[in-house]
């Protein structure tokens, strides 16, 4: 038993669930003290000792059925099935064991002579049948199959292993040797289909477990592909569901940021004994200091203004954005947000209220100060700020420009750019498309660089909250 | 206390709280390997209370550690009583004086005040909270560190050590060392990950949103009274509502006072009117209000299309509609 837990440890790890020594010597005293005969409870305990993370449950709960009650379950179902052929012959397996052991006692032998896997065949001892499947199994190597094109393969390997064929002759000897011993005729019949049954069985189970190694491989290769994918995956076409797991790991992401940034807090608030203070606030207590005042030193939070391409090509990578900075608020002065396709507007005041996710939406959605349904022109965007916002900019300002710089050919107005960038502390470009496209096409990409301190490429979340690092860690 | 997983079942029930075999399998172990769980899920969906009634179904005190952000050790633990030690320090000036007397330099009376620093610095001065509470209690005790998530990650370091040897240690007075190690819950909305430090040393329990047969049982225990067929639309309601992409969704919670406030109406049946008029008891957002008012014709017609027979209904449905108009307005 604890063999086959720690295997399944093994399988656990490498879904990517860490399962520690200390953890699995848990699993280990929780079964001292349940009875394991109620799988749920079994399934429980291992779960409470080794899974701690929400979102690996559903991956635990998937290989447990795989990995404990399944093969079992099948071993049942397939010698439960070879037994009943018996009926045909209306004779009882038991009955027909009985006899068998007789005859052989006349023939001064017994079971025990023959081989662990005849033996288990023969009295379908199933524990016994699956320990033998699994040392086979680990000593073929399945646990290294990738495809089905294998199966077949570590299937006759595994049968190889267990000397398959060579069990099956000295079933058939048996039933030739108690032929000779005068067993009868229609018992024998009966046992020599018993035999090919059971041979039948034991391949189809061999098979089975290929079958579930393989399925136990593929899960843990879907579980990595898709935990990695969601953060490689191009922003360009999400769907819903998709949209609304990234939202789930950008809150995840921001809230690990959070977290650095409060510890950087505290440590930087642990100030020196103010003593001006002390004494200032204690004077109602006739200076003596019940209260003690501390300095609290200011650490410099830049101030951030946004622009954001809502054109339909860049919505998610400035909807991720946004959701980034408005999660990190207070890591920030001051914020301002600007939408554009064509025309440019403010939407900051719609993160004053209300709900992130519902002023996010909205604001791609023009703010209701824009109009969404027009061609990309980052020129006119530009200009518009430079007429009306440009004072929003002070050398404590971070300009954040989000946009694929696809001008459908109009003027790009660069110098607009030009003068944003000689007031702000810096200017910072992400664009979804790789650089290898900027400046081509209607790419003014090139135009637009020489005024960014940072542009870079920002097609998917790791990229994006790489960004959001350098921002404000 | 409890000698099987049943005996953990029957024993929480009798203080209301209904569990299945997995919670109750987890509180088991708990107790019988002596390690602390972390209960993690959803608000509202009942952490808090498991540990509440596990106090009160193996007859522990219960001590309670509320966590937020910027939670520290000496709120945790233990504080100095610095306005009582000021208070002495006042009132003992004449002592003072007279252990200062004689000294020649300035150093040599601050040597000697020194030496008595050990008065202001013992356990008449000290304060404790929760964590020493639960570490020097005499009588078995339950630590509920209650919203674990919402303390900084310097905080979880702390707990750690804690949790680890049941012993801190006060620099003035030594080492205190857990006279019973009491049983420890810590409860977690997932705001932020918990250390993998933490979490090897817990076991793990994860509470989801109930199925609907749990929620009726629940239901049923807590609210007695609700009608079996209100009891059927109401949770069936939510657990659609569970479904749709809400800004906050309903829990445990929002099902009990949902149901007392139908309660209050005098209401029997579910329809649009009651439930508009009651969807500020489960809905905390204006804005998952408007989407589920938007949706709500269908969560209903889902409603009756489940509840009734098809022959009969036509005839059945808009009558009862009607009376109960009458009754609520
Ligand atoms: N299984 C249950 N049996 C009986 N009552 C329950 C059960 N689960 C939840 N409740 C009830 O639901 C309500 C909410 O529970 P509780 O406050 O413990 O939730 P919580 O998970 O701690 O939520 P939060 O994360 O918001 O702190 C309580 O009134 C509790 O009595
Ligand atoms: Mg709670």
């Amino acid at each position: 038993m604890q063999k086959k837990i720690l295997e399944f440890t093994n399988i656990l790890r490498k879904s990517g669930i860490r399962v520690s020594t200390a953890e699995t010597l848990d699993a280990f005293a929780a079964l001292d003290e349940l009875s394991i005969d109620d799988r749920d409870v079994f399934r429980d305990a291992l779960r409470a000792t080794m899974v701690k993370r929400g979102e690996e449950v559903s991956t635990f709960d998937q290989l447990f059925e795989l990995f404990w009650s399944g093969f079992y379950d099948h071993l049942r179902d397939a010698f439960g099935t070879a037994a009943e052929g018996l009926e045909a012959f209306g004779i009882e397996l038991e009955d027909l064991l009985r006899q068998i052991a007789e005859q052989l006692q006349n023939m001064q032998g017994e079971l025990g002579d023959l081989s662990e896997l005849a033996q288990a065949m023969l009295t379908a001892d199933l524990d016994q049948l699956e320990q033998l499947i699994r040392a086979a199994a680990s000593q073929s190597g399945v646990d290294r199959i990738e495809n089905f094109l294998q199966v077949g393969f570590f299937s006759r390997r595994m049968l190889e292993q267990m000397n398959y064929e060579g069990a099956g002759q000295e079933l058939r000897d048996l039933a030739a040797r108690l032929e000779a011993a005068g067993m009868s005729p229609e018992e024998v019949a009966a046992l020599r289909a018993l035999i090919d049954r059971l041979m039948e069985a034991a391949r189809k189970s061999v098979r089975n477990f290929t079958e579930r190694s393989l399925q136990q491989h593929n899960h843990d290769y879907m579980e990595k592909f898709r935990r990695e994918t969601l953060l490689e995956k191009s922003f360009y076409h999400l769907t819903e569901e998709e949209i609304r797991k990234m939202r789930e790991v950008v809150e995840r992401l921001a809230q690990r940021i959070k977290n650095i940034l409060s510890i950087r807090r505290r440590r930087l608030k642990r100030g020196k004994l103010d003593l001006h203070q002390t004494l200032r606030r204690n004077m109602s207590h006739g200076g003596i200091p019940f209260e003690l005042a501390f300095k609290q030193r200011k650490k410099d939070r830049p101030k951030l203004v946004i622009l954001c391409d809502v054109s339909s090509s860049v919505a998610n990578v400035s909807r991720f954005m946004l959701q980034f900075v408005y999660q990190l608020q207070e890591a920030f002065t001051r914020i301002r947000s600007f939408v554009f396709v064509s025309e440019l507007g403010e939407v900051t005041q719609l993160f004053q209220e209300g709900d992130i996710n519902d002023s996010i939406e909205q604001a791609l959605d023009g703010g209701g100060v824009i109009n969404v349904y027009t061609r990309s022109n980052f020129g006119a965007a530009f200009h518009h700020f430079w007429q009306n916002f440009l004072s929003a900019i002070d050398n404590k300002t971070t300009v954040l420009v989000l946009g694929d710089a696809r001008n459908n050919y109009n003027d790009p107005r660069a110098w607009c750019l030009r003068d944003i960038h000689e007031k702000a502390k810096n200017v910072v470009w992400l664009n979804p498309e790789s650089p290898s496209a900027w400046g081509f096409g209607d790419s003014v990409m090139d135009r637009y660089r020489p005024y960014c301190d940072v542009s870079e490429e920002c097609r998917n979340l790791r990229q994006l909250s790489a960004m959001i690092d350098r921002l404000v860690l | 206390m409890f000698d099987s997983v049943e005996k953990v079942e029957t024993l929480l029930g009798e203080e209301k709280y209904i569990c299945d075999r997995k919670i109750a399998t987890v509180v088991f172990l708990a107790e019988k390997l002596e390690k602390p769980v972390l209960v993690e899920g959803p608000a509202g969906v009942g952490k808090t209370e498991l540990a509440k009634v596990v106090a009160a179904a193996t007859g522990r005190s219960l001590v309670r550690l509320q966590c937020y952000e910027g939670l520290d050790e000496a709120k945790a633990l233990y504080e100095w009583e610095y306005s009582k030690q000021l208070l002495y320090t006042q009132i003992l000036k004449e002592r003072f004086v007279q252990v200062m007397a004689g000294a020649k330099t300035l150093s040599e009376a601050a040597e000697r005040i020194g030496k008595e620093d050990s008065v202001f610095f013992s356990e008449h001065f000290i304060v404790p909270r929760p964590l020493l509470h639960a570490i020097t209690s005499e009588e078995p005790s339950l630590l509920l560190v209650d919203e674990v998530d919402k303390s900084d990650p310097e905080f979880e370091a702390f707990l750690l050590e804690v949790l680890s040897d049941f012993q801190v240690t006060v620099p003035e007075i030594g080492t205190v060392r857990a006279v019973r190690k009491p049983l420890v819950f810590l409860t977690s909305n997932n705001a932020r990950e918990m250390s993998d430090a933490l979490k090897r040393r817990c076991l793990h329990l994860f509470i989801d949103y109930p199925n609907e047969a749990l929620e009726r049982r629940i239901l049923e225990m807590k609210v007695p009274g609700v009608n079996e067929h209100l009891m059927r639309d109401l949770v069936g309601m939510m657990q659609r509502l569970r479904e749709l992409d809400l800004k906050k969704i309903p829990s445990i919670s929002e099902t009990l006072d949902w149901a007392r406030a139908l309660l209050a109406l005098n209401a029997t049946d579910l329809d649009e009117d009651v439930v508009n008029q009651t969807l500020n008891v489960i809905l905390k957002y204006e804005g998952d209000v408007r989407r589920v008012q938007g949706d709500l014709s269908r969560l209903l017609a889902r409603k009756t299309g489940e509840a009734k027979a098809p022959a009969a209904a036509p005839t059945v449905v808009p009558t009862r509609t009607v009376a109960k108009k009458g009754a609520l307005h």
